[in-house]
């Protein structure tokens, strides 16, 4: 991703009002993790499996945080359980920003991550989370608040998929 | 040692803690402290630790308790090495190991039946609070220590298996009526809303 | 699950060649675990994750092991990644035993398990696994060999969901 689009997707995290960020580091979109360390606005909680990103997020919500949980897309499948059992069981509002490896627009896509990325939306859509794909910075601040003010909406956690310029 | 004994031994120590029980003791907690709005029923396994996390890191102010057991912390023990890393200083968690999944009919043994100390992971994981107690008293001075002391505490209990869960008063109360009431608590006590969006 | 339905499991297990059980118990189907365990014909495996019960097996299924994977419903969504990239990436028969909580058939319903439950049948539609629900006892023999003979035929995972008088 480029340094540019990188401000653009942090910048637009923090005009839509998250301050509470759980991650495991991947590639793709990597580069936000030191603009948002940098900015104190950003409570950061590196973790050490997806699974507990999604949990660790939801207690934050609890506690009256706008939660956000940063994963590479395989993580979806590795919070399955905590997203079913405690994001949608409970009704947490969460943000999902999703590096959406595999999928067809990813600009490093190989064998090793098709077959998961072609699993993604299906996986979505049977545990009926809400999803958008974006594929470039345009109206990403607008996409980013629509998708935070639909979670709220919800009280469900909501997915943003980044692919195309993002892989880059 | 028996699990019963040590929740009651917790009760009058608990004030304005948002308590996060897992699946071990649910019901004997639920019911022991069942006026506390600062409890939050989970309902599942290998989530307590994560949601506590949460919680603790969200509301630095205010003290956490997380009640697991060795089934539900062996299922998510990545929690410990992310615990440790943090170490959030108002975090008091307590693992009841009966080295059983006794939840299942016929009590199968865990792993820590067969040695794995819960303990000493934690330990090495950089929680250097974590104790193992294997009688009330002890239970009883280490779960005191925890939840005077400014740190993060983690709290071994050794106990029997007991089946006395099976004879507990259950709550009716969906999971989602249960997070509200939480979530009201919350509110009430912090004078901030929680979840947003328009009415 | 009353007795004699865990003895007729059990020797159906048998019967279809299973030889090879990773678990982590649950309620419903446990009475099956001290037969499984008395009889030398299986090796048993406990696990404290369905993560690694599903990865143990694949990684026997791939020595010559006739494995099944015995858990809860909500033991799908917590192995759902190690389905997806190891039992179904590199294709290893495993019969999946699920203990199918949430059901409508399931006689120990209630708030706690539903609304989880119901995912269950389009969680496994998303990954591609096949699966039959069972039941009738009186037809557990014959799912369970179509079943393993239908794992054999994909190299794939493949399940059968417990319910109706299997979760008495």
């Amino acid at each position: 991703m480029e340094p540019e689009l990188a401000s653009k997707l942090v910048n637009g995290l923090k005009a839509a009002g998250i301050n509470f960020v759980t991650y495991l580091p991947e590639t793709r979109l990597s580069q936000i993790l030191p603009l948002m360390r940098q900015d104190e606005f950003f409570q950061l909680a590196p973790v050490a499996s997806e699974a507990e990103g999604v949990s660790i997020a939801a207690g934050a919500a609890l506690g009256g945080k706008q939660v956000a949980s940063y994963m590479e897309g395989t993580g979806v499948f590795v919070s399955t359980y905590n997203l079913l059992t405690i994001a949608e069981r409970f009704g947490i509002p969460m943000l999902l920003l999703v590096s959406y490896v595999g999928s067809a627009a990813d600009k490093r896509n190989s064998f090793l991550y098709v077959r998961r990325g072609t699993r993604m939306i299906p996986v979505l859509e049977a545990l009926g989370i809400e999803y958008q794909i974006v594929t470039d910075g345009e109206n990403l601040e607008t996409r980013i608040k629509d998708a935070v003010r639909m979670m709220h909406a919800l009280k469900l956690p909501v997915v943003l998929l980044f692919t195309g310029e993002f892989t880059v | 040692m028996n699990r019963s004994a040590c929740l009651e031994s917790l009760v009058p120590h608990i004030t304005d803690q948002l308590v996060v029980p897992s699946v071990s003791g649910q019901w004997i907690w639920g019911h022991l402290t069942k006026e506390h709005d600062g409890n939050l029923l989970l309902g599942s396994m290998g989530n307590a630790l994560g949601v506590g996390l949460g919680m603790a890191l969200g509301l630095p102010h205010r003290k956490v308790i997380v009640i697991e057991s060795d089934g539900s912390v062996l299922l998510s023990l990545f929690n410990l090495p992310t615990l440790g890393a943090l170490k959030p200083d108002n975090l008091v968690v307590f693992v009841f190991d009966n080295e059983k999944y006794s939840g299942s009919r016929i009590s199968r043994p865990s792993a820590t039946a067969a040695g794995t100390d819960l303990a000493a992971v934690a330990r090495d994981c950089g929680i250097s609070h974590a104790v193992e107690v294997r009688d009330l008293d002890s239970f009883k001075r280490e779960s005191q220590g925890a939840l005077s002391r400014q740190g993060l505490g983690f709290v071994v209990a050794k106990v029997e298996e007991t089946l006395e869960h099976r004879q507990a008063e259950r709550s009716t109360a969906d999971l989602t009526e249960n997070k509200y009431r939480f979530v009201r608590y919350i509110e009430r006590t912090e004078g901030k809303a929680v979840f947003r969006g328009r009415g | 699950m009353e007795k004699d339905v865990a003895q007729k499991t059990a020797a159906a297990l048998k019967g279809a060649g299973i030889d090879f059980v990773t678990y982590l118990p649950e309620t419903r189907l446990s009475r099956i675990l001290p037969l499984l365990e008395a009889d030398s014909a299986f090796k048993l495996v406990p696990t404290s994750s369905e993560a690694e019960a599903v990865t143990i097996a694949s990684g026997a299924a791939l020595v010559g092991k006739q494995p099944a994977v015995y858990m809860e419903g909500t033991g799908l969504f917590v192995c759902s990644y190690n389905l997806l990239t190891v039992s179904i990436r590199v294709g290893t028969p495993i019969l999946l035993l699920i203990s199918y909580v949430g059901s409508m058939a399931d006689q120990k319903n209630s708030f706690r398990f539903a609304p989880t439950g119901l995912r269950t049948e389009q969680q496994l539609r998303a990954l591609n696994i096949e699966y039959q629900i069972a039941e009738d006892p009186a037809q557990v023999e014959t799912q369970l060999q179509n079943a393993t003979r239908m794992m054999h035929a994909l190299k794939q995972p493949v399940a059968l969901l417990f319910t109706g008088a299997f979760t008495l």
